[in-house]
Parts: C-alpha cells; sequence; structure tokens
C-alpha cells in the first residue's frame, strides 16, 4: 500500500492553483454566470445612460458629452458585480464544506483562495470588456493613444483585484450565499450615485460636498476619466495629483483586507 | 413496516382515514393552520437580520440617495417636490427587493424537503401557499411603513387626506404580491441559484426606467412609451396622483390589470410547482 501511494509525486503548488481555478472558471460557462453577468452590465449601461442623458447633459459637465463622464462609472459597476459574483462563490464553497476538505488534504492553505481570486479577476476582465463595448455603444472613446488606455484598464484591474480580495473574505466569512446575492444592486447604486460618476462635485448640496469628494469611488472616477481623456481640452491632463488618491485608496483598502483574510483563511473551517 | 401499517388500519379503521381527509379540506383548520405557518415564516424573517437590511434599510437609504443626488434637479424641472417621484420608487423597490429574498426561502425550503413533509401532514392543502401570501402581505405593510417613515422625515406628506393615503399604501402591497408570485414561480420551477442574480438587471433596469426615477420627458421619445406603460410607472404614478393630486384612476387601472395578469399566469406554475417539490421532485 504504502509503495503505491508513494509512487506519484505530489503535483506542484502551480498545478493545484490551476486545476482549482479551471473548477470555478470552467462552470461559468455552462450555468450561466457569464450570461447575468454581461445582462448585468448592459443593464446598468442602459439604466444609467437613457434616464440621466438628458437631466444630465450640460455645460459644467467638464467633458464633452455624458456618455464620456459616466463611462467610468459603469466600469466601476461592471467590475463590482464581479467581486459580488466571487463573494457568492466563496460563500458558496464556504457552505458547502469544500474548504474543509482543502483543509485536510497537501495543498498549500493559500491556494483555494489563490484559484478564487484569479477566478474573480477573469470576471473582471470579463466585466470590463462588456463595459468597454457598451461604453463604446454610447459613445464614449478614448482620447489619449493607447499608453493610457492601457492604464485606464490596469486600473480598473486592480480595483477589480481588490475588490475580488474584499469580497472573497467576505463570503467565506459569512457562509451564507444567499446574503451575499443580496448586496448586489442597491448598495452599488446607492455608493455609485453618490460620486462624482454620476453628476459633477458643484450639482451636489454643498454639505455632502467632500464625502462625495474624497470617497473611493469618485476618486478612482477622476483618474479613470483623467486616462480616458476628452475630445475638447476641458479636461485636466493626468498627473500624479489625480492618480495618487486613487491608489492610495486601493493600497490602503488592500492593507486593511489582506491581514484579516489571512486571519479568516487560517481558522479552521 | 407491513405490520404497523396494517395494526393501524385495523384499530382506527375508516374513521382515522375520513378524519385525515377532512382534516384537508375543512376550512376551519385552514385558518388555524395558515395562521401557525405565517407566524413561523415571519418568525423566521424576523430572525434573518439581512432580509431586514435589504427589505428596510437599503431602500431607505437609496431614497435618502434619491433625495440627495437628484431631488433638486427634478424639483427645478417639474415644478413639484421630487419626493412625491421618489418615495413610491424606493417603496416599490423594498417590495421588489424583499420578494427575491424571500424566493430563496422558497428554494431552500423545496431543497430541504420542508415542503414534502408538510404535504404527509394532515393539514388543509392550501395551508402552505396562503401562509407564505399573508407572510408577504405583513411584510410588505412592515416595509412600506418604514420607507415611508423616511419619507416623511424627509418630507414627504399627502396632500390629499387619510383615505387617499390608505390607498397609496395598498398599491405597493398588490404589486409586491404580484412580483413574489412571479419570483415564486420561478424559484418552484427553475432552481438555479442563478435565478437570484438573474432577477437583480431586471429589478435595475425597472426601477431606473419608472417615472419614479425621472420624469417621462427626460427619456428618448422613442422609449417613452415602455416607460409610461411598464407595471412599476403606473404604480408610481398612481401613487403620486394619490398623495400629490393628478390623475389617479387611469394609471391605478393599469397597475392593477398588470398585476391580476401577472398573478393570474404564475397561480398555476406556482400550484403546480408545489405540487411536484411536495412530491420530493426536483
Amino acid at each position: 500500500m504504502t509503495s503505491l501511494t508513494s509512487t506519484r509525486t505530489p503535483p506542484s503548488t502551480a498545478r493545484q492553483w490551476w486545476v482549482l481555478t479551471v473548477r470555478l472558471i470552467a462552470p461559468t460557462l455552462r450555468n450561466g454566470e457569464v450570461a447575468v453577468g454581461v445582462a448585468v452590465t448592459v443593464a446598468v449601461t442602459v439604466s444609467l445612460y437613457v434616464p440621466l442623458n438628458r437631466l444630465m447633459d450640460g455645460p459644467d459637465l467638464g467633458v464633452s458629452g455624458y456618455a464620456q463622464f459616466l463611462a467610468p462609472l459603469i466600469v466601476l459597476q461592471a467590475i463590482s458585480f464581479a467581486s459580488i459574483s466571487t463573494a457568492f462563490r466563496a460563500a458558496t464553497d464556504s457552505v458547502s464544506g469544500i474548504n474543509r476538505r482543502f483543509q485536510s488534504l497537501p495543498i498549500a492553505v493559500l491556494t483555494p483562495m489563490a484559484a478564487r481570486i484569479t477566478a474573480g479577476v477573469y470576471r473582471c476582465v470579463l466585466g470590463l470588456a462588456v463595459a468597454l463595448i457598451c461604453g463604446y455603444a454610447i459613445g464614449f472613446r478614448f482620447h489619449r493613444g493607447f499608453l493610457y488606455a492601457t492604464a485606464f484598464c490596469l486600473l480598473a484591474l486592480l480595483t477589480g483585484l481588490v475588490l475580488a480580495l474584499l469580497g472573497d473574505t467576505l463570503g467565506t466569512r459569512s457562509k451564507d450565499p444567499a446574503a451575499t446575492a443580496q448586496w448586489l444592486l442597491l448598495p452599488q447604486l446607492i455608493f455609485g450615485f453618490l460620486s462624482v460618476g454620476i453628476q459633477p462635485l458643484q450639482r451636489f448640496p454643498e454639505w455632502i460636498q467632500p464625502l462625495v469628494r474624497h470617497q473611493p469611488i469618485s476618486r478612482i472616477v477622476d483618474a479613470l476619466r483623467a486616462f480616458a481623456g476628452d475630445a475638447g481640452d476641458g479636461l485636466a491632463p493626468v498627473t500624479w495629483s489625480v492618480v495618487t488618491p486613487a491608489l492610495a485608496w486601493l493600497v490602503g483598502i488592500a492593507a486593511v483586507t489582506v491581514p484579516w483574510a489571512l486571519v479568516v483563511y487560517r481558522r479552521r473551517a | 413496516m407491513t405490520v404497523i401499517g396494517a395494526a393501524g388500519r385495523d384499530i382506527g379503521g375508516r374513521s382515522e382515514k375520513s378524519a385525515a381527509k377532512s382534516a384537508e379540506k375543512s376550512l376551519r383548520d385552514l385558518v388555524a393552520e395558515t395562521r401557525v405557518l405565517t407566524w413561523r415564516l415571519l418568525v423566521r424573517q424576523a430572525r434573518t437580520p439581512m432580509a431586514l437590511v435589504h427589505g428596510v434599510v437599503l431602500p431607505s437609504s437609496f431614497l435618502v440617495t434619491l433625495k440627495v443626488v437628484f431631488g433638486d434637479s427634478i424639483t427645478t424641472i417639474t415644478g413639484q417636490d421630487a419626493l412625491h417621484r421618489s418615495v413610491p420608487l424606493a417603496v416599490l423597490i423594498s417590495a421588489i427587493s424583499g420578494s427575491s429574498t424571500g424566493m430563496v426561502g422558497v428554494g431552500a425550503e423545496r431543497l430541504s424537503g420542508f415542503i414534502a413533509r408538510l404535504w404527509v401532514l394532515p393539514i388543509h392543502r392550501a395551508a402552505g401557499l396562503l401562509a407564505r401570501l399573508a407572510a408577504e402581505v405583513i411584510r410588505l405593510l412592515m416595509t412600506t411603513a418604514v420607507v415611508l417613515g423616511v419619507g416623511v422625515a424627509l418630507g414627504f406628506r399627502f396632500e390629499r387626506g387619510i383615505g387617499f393615503a390608505l390607498l397609496w399604501v395598498t398599491v405597493p402591497v398588490i404589486s409586491g404580491v404580484a412580483f413574489a408570485a412571479l419570483v415564486t414561480a420561478a424559484a418552484l420551477l427553475a432552481p438555479t441559484v442563478i435565478m437570484v442574480e438573474a432577477t437583480q438587471p431586471v429589478i435595475v433596469l425597472g426601477g431606473m426606467f419608472c417615472t419614479g426615477f425621472v420624469p417621462l420627458d427626460m427619456y428618448p421619445e422613442w422609449v417613452q412609451p415602455l416607460v409610461q406603460y411598464q407595471p412599476m410607472s403606473l404604480a408610481a404614478d398612481a401613487m403620486r396622483g394619490l398623495s400629490l393630486g393628478g390623475p389617479v384612476w387611469p394609471p391605478m387601472m393599469g397597475c392593477l390589470l398588470w398585476c391580476a395578469a401577472i398573478i393570474a399566469l404564475c397561480l398555476w406554475p406556482i400550484t403546480a410547482g408545489y405540487r411536484r417539490a411536495a412530491r420530493g421532485g426536483r
């Protein structure tokens, strides 16, 4: 018996990670997760742009049209939706007991989490692609060349990575898939509405402007908007003063989440 | 097993069997059993804080957000207080998203075999479904009251008296029951978890392409008929008419027709799905 089991060398961590990642990605095509993700992004684009275009368009937008103004927010909505799917998946894993089984197997502690985060980034790439297609359909364009367009995508994906980590930890901890699914809709809209992604800062009531201005979504939207540029020249150039606050928020959120995640994953399931 | 079954038949005879049979049909038992099962559902809801957050806290924050972000621009454009639009919208969204939570419950009971267990007990056949309906109505009344309270705190007032105010409250309750019928049918027929996520784009579209969000003439011409005659807009229009003044009955009739049609369409899938779940079919 012993000789039988020991003849096979245990697979490498990279290989284990890949197997676990494929386990998460492969079913998304079959069970409708991709279809729902695409549908949500299209729904968010249409339901923000169509009702608000006439209400919001005006000379004080700072860019040439509401589509150009709104696109960063659409991208962020798509990405945060992806991270909620990640949370949902993590909670499902947690409640079905597979995490416990992983802990009993010769797998490095963080490999299942790494696989789920990878799957989360895959969802973000998908969401970003759909959001950009939707943006192009309503009239959004990159005006500052290939390099800045790449920076736009990288910042969006970095946001997605941080959110996926947060979602995965929350999901693993809550162990209630239904409860995490409830977080899909309104919180996203509420935080999206209270940001400069939806209307220029000066249109908010004065007392809430500081909050709106400094909250993470606003800061990331500012940076994305700068990367995308504009047909006119009303938009400020890309400077560190625009990009740094966005990065600082992301680093800050990650700095809080990572230690917490380590605590959650190391705990015996 | 056979021995016990045979003995039971010997002792009880016909009377026990017919007693069980009559319990499944008796109207008085139906009321008592429905009350017990309704209470069970309400207690379960009260013990799930997430359901509370979802049905009350989030719609209320959404209402405050609408007031802060769009309140001034919409009040300026229409000349009417924007709260007469956003309070109905928030109440309707609370009704709808609460129903999606209920759908998770139905799915879970189906999978855990609870529905099947009810079926083998000598209780009225309609009690399970009626209890769900009663619990839904009570939940809708409570969440509507809370969100309405937030609206009143923000400055929302009924301009047309108590009678119209009471009618105002019935609109989200009826719409919520219709939506609950829709999601219950979906939960019983299509068992996948993805259904919860799949209702989200529907809710987003329904809430944003609604006259409770932005006035009708802010939408592009080609989409206006769609916006005007979708059920949530009709409900929001009727509620605005009831609280502020203006046309009430045309949108109210439209809304009621929508709800009646949805409930009528879902009735058969719900009873059939419930029966199938009761027999342990998946």
